[in-house]
């Protein structure tokens, strides 16, 4: 991980719709859309106090994705002394395309599927966005 | 379950709900505020956490006449889709559209600027059907609450 690559911090709701779009979402962009730019963390793995990947988390930018308000991947990040650029809820992404609407949790319907490609390209977005700034 | 002066407080396991003593309560979750010979109306605490982050809410048009159980306005939330059926009858005379284009106010201010609608009720004298003072409600979500998490 360099300091020009960008961690992508999905929500880790287990059983529920919002954070498989989340996660679905991160994988997309991760795999897919800016793979040289950008990991995937596990949120879990930044909870325990002798997390390993602590130190990790601080070495470049995070752009969370959360599947509710509690908002626990952008806490988690900022409270292990990450720095969360960018914040994004899947509801907020959701209610600007309400004909993709999730269903589904191990397997999102179609419109989560779709969801969570919308959301993966505005998250590739703000990734080209940052390392523009970066470059500047 | 705490309270002070103008709130009752009641707290099932890690959610702690708030309600408004001058305010009424149906059993489908909306509060009442009477407000002279007006009626608004809105979505309690409990029935706002109860169903997650609210999506879209869709409102019954102002000028529209209620029944009894009529659909005042409709929510969809991250967990389910609601129809909210008022418990006033009489005539929507105006409709909180800040909600339509943000209906998370319903989450955020659910006695306040998430209020849903204002309604002219028809007859003053019982303008409202069904509905619980804020200590039966409270004793109702406690009911709720307790067997929610028991399932």
């Amino acid at each position: 991980m360099t300091q020009r690559n960008v961690w992508i911090v999905p929500c880790s709701g287990i059983g529920k719709t919002y954070g498989s779009v989340a996660r679905e979402s991160a994988f997309i962009v991760t795999e897919d859309l800016r793979p040289d730019k950008t990991r995937i963390m596990a949120l879990s793995r930044l909870v325990p106090d002798d997390s390993d990947v602590r130190p990790d988390i601080r070495q470049a930018d995070s752009i969370t994705i959360d599947g509710c308000k509690l908002a626990c991947a952008a806490k988690v990040v900022a409270e292990t002394g990450g720095n969360v650029a960018y914040a994004l809820q899947v509801l907020d992404v959701y209610r600007a395309h309400r004909e993709l609407r999730p269903a589904g949790i191990a397997e999102l319907n179609e419109g989560g599927k779709r969801l969570a490609a919308v959301l993966a390209e505005k998250v590739a977005a703000l990734v080209d966005s940052m390392e523009e700034k970066h470059d500047a | 379950m705490a309270d002070d002066t103008t709130h009752l407080e009641l707290t099932v396991d890690k959610f702690t709900f708030r309600f408004p003593r001058d305010l009424h309560y149906s059993e489908a979750g909306l509060w009442m505020r009477q407000e002279g010979s007006l009626v608004r109306l809105g979505l309690s605490d409990f029935a706002q956490q109860r169903n997650g982050d609210i999506a879209f809410a869709n409102l019954v048009p102002a000028g529209t006449t209620l029944n009894f159980g009529d659909e005042v306005a409709s929510i969809e939330t991250v967990k389910v889709d609601i129809s909210l059926p008022s418990p006033v009858k009489g005539i929507i005379l105006e409709v909180n559209s800040a909600i339509q284009e943000a209906p998370e106010l319903i989450n955020q201010d659910p006695y306040g600027r998430g209020w849903i609608a204002f309604v002219q009720p028809e007859g003053l004298e019982r303008p409202l059907f069904g509905v619980l003072d804020a200590e039966a409600y409270v004793a109702l979500v406690r009911e709720q609450a307790e067997t929610e998490l028991k399932s």
